[in-house]
């Protein structure tokens, strides 16, 4: 028989794992505190919550690539969500002419790296003389975004009972009545779920973005002033208040999506 | 009960058009594909169709002007001995990370399909699901931070007089730099630490669909605990390492963020992506580059479906 | 008599699958018609078919006259209790009954008021607040027949009402259901795969075999005088005589059946076996005898001497009981 118990060791590993995954984010979180602004000196000399006051009032440049990024996310996640969820109605139909090779279309964009998405549109923008925008970032989000919203709502669909459609017509109702009536209602917290993971994933997205935003100012998304930050610091700990923010808006849609699909596999295994 | 009629009457617009939904299910159909498959049809095959073709291009060394030719002299740029070092090295690394990444998951993995139960169960899966999804670059940063010279590893070392160790690895050859955080060793760890819930989820999976039947019929047929892991246990989480390591080696083949900023600045493929298209301005041989990892993941993906791993996604 | 529905020569293949094929039926109005069959015979399929979830390849369908070929469901006055009841999730009991109303645009107190009218008739009028999810199998049953009763369709189509339902609770429903057929005077078409609830509940019915209708008729005619060795075999407990039996013992060189109530046992005859089995059934014994390779029973009436196990017996019938299926 299994003993039913774990071996020590077993357990110790797994929550060693475990706390290898979460404590290196709290970090982010201490920072942010220290005094120290030119160095990660551990432990920090001193604590205090003026960085906070210091990136609302002193740093104008965070507020653009911000709202540039808040404006990205909204439109890529809702591009993503018709099409995804037109995908998944489609998909759930009977078996049609090259139904395996659409879901491998579907699935491309994030199961390459993202610097080939990238380098892929940055060529196409190249050769069709297409000036980089708020809508050439646009694109490339939406595009990896489809997946995820896909994902969410054929896992609910497949789980929901296939006769609530057929006994929703049985009863009478057109089309349209059976898709409000009966499948938006079913379907609502999966696609709110996977509306909210697109976001995560848009709002938090530099490796294609870097290549779809061009090198203007006005292209800066909240990760990519980021990623400058990192590499030319400034005040260390204001991106670390930054990089508590960008986790929030990464955090909470995750938790959120988790809680509406609890029970199904929707947001497993498929990452960005 | 009065008799009504065996047809209703179709009473609106939406009504005739289900009726002809109905009477022509392609219609449906192709209302529901059309607009995904063009943008994904126009978008991104055009986009990678026009990767593609930028790399049969090359580049006039005097003028830097992109010459629209059909060439393969950009591809044979690769091998030149400072490109083909960078394949090599990206190709080491994501080999190695795949499989550190392997011999941690398991026992997270195999914990959270064996005997974690109830709220345990969804505390692992919440617990590798929430670093997945977390900010990429948050959580790069994050390493940064411990892995800097007066970060909280070498305070930690300090502390336990065992800073000798890290210098120790600091020292061997090809390890070298001045701190973790400058050394292949950081770039190493934190490529690890950032893909190791995409091989946790797929193997926990194959696990999970190990019934406990199967374990007690090898114990029950006289196997030890570790006769029963190694011929009964692995190879069924096989799958699911390999579906794992799709993710893990697909990931670190293409990633230029993190030798950016964790490292000793050694080219990695993704790297030179960036730079060429960047700075360089070498779309061409940028485009050459980055079609290496597909064809690298094509090769995978098909000796990954030999193996069964895809019933594991 | 007015028809309901007629099938005529309806077929429904898909690909090189006749699941339904050239089928030719009609069904009263205001009967009680069974479609009877092993799984994977057709019946679910045709009654798909009246419903309009699936479209004939051949032949036509007529709906009190209409031909319904270009009808769909949502237009048809047909309603259908499914096997898995299919209610609405997120719907209490009440609206989940007043769907069908609601989508043809009753105004809220109206359609409410019919739906708690229709769940009085099925005995559930305390339960219009509840989610399906707190009912059990027998009241989720109840449900998805006042959802679809409370349409007044012209015909009712029950795909396995009672497959999930335990013994006891089946037996109580198959007598409600028929008396609710009777008050109602509707037209039910029923699906089963169970020939004693078919036999017990329907006017008529239909035995299906491989995608086309092996016999149709009364439940006695199909129980006393089965058309093939299929139906005999599958409906009911009638002995079925191979050609070269038949003619031992009297007849022409035919299929043939024989009930064990019109079979008796008798000291010699022409063909005669030992007795390898006795069952007693209170109102008589059952003996059966190997005859020629044959099992053939026989009821031996209470009172009358019943051999033992291994004595060697011959039976005796009416020449009129002997009912003939023909060479096949």
């Amino acid at each position: 028989m299994l003993s039913e118990r774990s071996p020590l060791s077993l357990r110790a590993a797994a929550i060693g794992g475990l706390l290898f995954l979460h404590l290196p984010i709290l970090l982010i979180f201490l920072y942010a505190f220290t005094t120290e602004e030119r160095s990660f000196q551990f432990p920090p000399p001193g604590l205090t919550t003026q960085w906070f006051t210091t990136a609302w009032y002193d740093r104008p440049d965070i507020w653009p690539p911000l709202w540039l990024s808040l404006k990205v996310a909204t439109i890529a996640t809702s591009i993503a969500l018709i099409l995804g969820t037109l995908v998944a109605a489609a998909m759930t139909r009977t078996a049609f002419f090259g139904r395996d090779q659409i879901s491998l279309l579907i699935l491309l964009p994030i199961a390459l790296p993202g610097v080939i998405t990238g380098m892929a549109l940055r060529s196409a923008f190249g050769i069709m003389d297409i000036p980089f925008s708020v809508w050439t970032i646009v694109l490339g989000h939406a595009t990896f975004c489809i997946v995820i919203v896909y994902n969410n709502a054929v896992a609910r669909l497949r789980r929901l009972s296939g006769g609530i459609m057929e006994a929703s017509a049985d009863l009478g109702a057109n089309a349209f009545q059976t898709f409000r009536h009966v499948l938006l209602p079913n379907m609502g917290s999966a696609l709110l779920a996977g509306g909210m993971l697109a976001f995560a994933l848009s709002f938090d997205e530099v490796i294609v973005t870097i290549f779809t935003a061009g090198s203007g100012a006005e292209a800066k998304t909240l990760p990519i002033w980021m990623l400058d930050e990192l590499i030319r610091p400034r005040q260390r700990p204001v991106t670390n208040v930054v990089a508590i923010v960008v986790f929030a808006a990464t955090f909470f849609p995750i938790l959120a999506a988790y809680y509406l699909t609890r029970g199904g596999s929707e947001t497993a295994g498929m990452g960005k | 009960m009065t008799a009504a009629p065996a047809i209703l009457p179709a009473r609106s617009l939406a009504d005739r058009l289900t009726a002809t939904f109905w009477r022509h299910p392609r219609v449906l159909l192709a209302i529901l594909l059309t607009p995904p498959l063009l943008w994904l049809g126009v978008v991104y095959l055009g986009s990678l169709a026009a990767l593609l073709l930028q790399s049969f291009y090359s580049i006039d060394e005097f003028s830097g002007v992109v010459k629209q030719e059909f060439t393969l002299k950009t591809y044979a740029e690769l091998l030149r001995p400072s490109n083909f070092d960078i394949l090599v090295r990206t190709v080491i690394m994501a080999a190695s990370v795949t499989l550190a990444c392997a011999v941690l998951a398991f026992p997270i993995a195999y914990y959270a399909a064996r005997y974690a139960k109830g709220h345990w169960k969804a505390a692992f899966y919440l617990g590798v699901m929430l670093p997945l999804w977390s900010s990429y670059l948050v959580k790069v940063y994050a390493w940064k931070l411990i892995l800097a010279k007066e970060g909280i590893i070498g305070w930690a070392a300090e502390r336990t007089h065992t800073s000798w160790i890290i210098d120790g690895l600091l020292s061997i050859p090809g390890l070298e730099g001045s701190s973790l955080s400058t050394s292949p060793l950081g770039t190493f760890a934190v490529f690890v630490y950032i893909w190791l819930p995409y091989m946790i989820l797929p193997m926990q999976a194959a696990l999970e669909r190990v019934p406990n039947s199967m374990l007690e019929a090898s114990a029950d047929l006289g196997a030890t605990r570790a006769q029963t892991f190694r011929t009964v246990i692995l190879p069924l989480a096989l799958p699911g390492v390999i579906a794992g390591s799709i993710f893990t080696f697909s990931l670190t083949l293409g990633d230029y963020i993190i030798p950016q900023i964790i490292g000793n600045s050694a080219n990695f493929i993704g790297m030179a992506v960036y730079q060429l298209q960047g700075t360089a301005g070498n779309i061409p041989l940028a485009a050459a580059f980055a079609v290496v990892p597909i064809l690298i993941m094509l090769v995978y993906l098909w000796l990954a479906r030999r193996m069964g791993a895809f019933d594991a996604l | 008599m007015t028809t309901a529905v007629t099938f005529q020569n309806v077929s429904r293949h898909f690909g090189t699958v006749k699941a339904v094929d050239g089928v030719d039926l009609t069904i009263a109005e205001g009967s009680f018609f069974a479609m009877l069959g092993p799984s994977g015979s057709g019946k679910t399929t045709c009654l798909r078919l009246i419903s309009g979830f699936e479209k004939p390849t051949g032949g036509a369908i007529r709906i009190f006259g209409e031909d319904v070929s270009n009808t769909p469901p949502h237009l048809r006055n047909v309603n259908t209790v499914f096997q898995d009841y299919a209610l609405f999730p997120h719907m209490n009991v009440r609206d989940n009954v007043a769907y069908g109303l609601m989508v043809k645009g009753m105004g809220r107190s109206q359609r409410h008021a019919k739906a708690e009218e229709m769940l009085a008739l099925v005995k559930l009028d305390a339960y219009g607040g509840r989610k399906p999810a707190q009912l059990s199998g027998g009241q989720r049953q109840r449900v998805a027949l006042a959802r679809a009763l409370v349409n007044e369709p012209r015909v009712l189509l029950l795909d396995e009402p009672l497959g999930a339902l335990d013994l006891k609770l089946r037996e109580a429903m198959q007598d409600e259901l028929k008396a609710l057929q009777h008050k109602l005077g509707l037209t039910f078409v029923f699906v089963t795969h169970d020939q004693h609830e078919a036999l017990s509940m329907a006017d008529s019915l239909a035995v299906f075999n491989e995608g086309k209708i092996a016999q149709i008729g009364s439940p006695q005619d199909i129980y006393d005088r089965p058309a093939t060795r299929f139906v005999a075999d599958f409906v009911g407990s009638s002995n079925v005589l191979p050609p070269d039996l038949t003619r031992a013992l009297g007849g022409p060189p035919e299929w043939a059946s024989l009930r064990p109530e019109a079979t008796r046992l008798a000291a010699s005859g022409p063909v005669s076996g030992p007795v390898t089995a006795l069952r007693y059934l209170g109102s008589g014994t059952r003996v059966v005898l190997d005859l020629k390779g044959t099992e053939v029973a026989a009821l031996v009436p209470a009172g009358q001497p019943v051999p033992a196990e291994g004595a060697t017996s011959a039976i005796g019938f009416d020449p009129k009981d002997l009912h003939l299926m023909g060479a096949a």
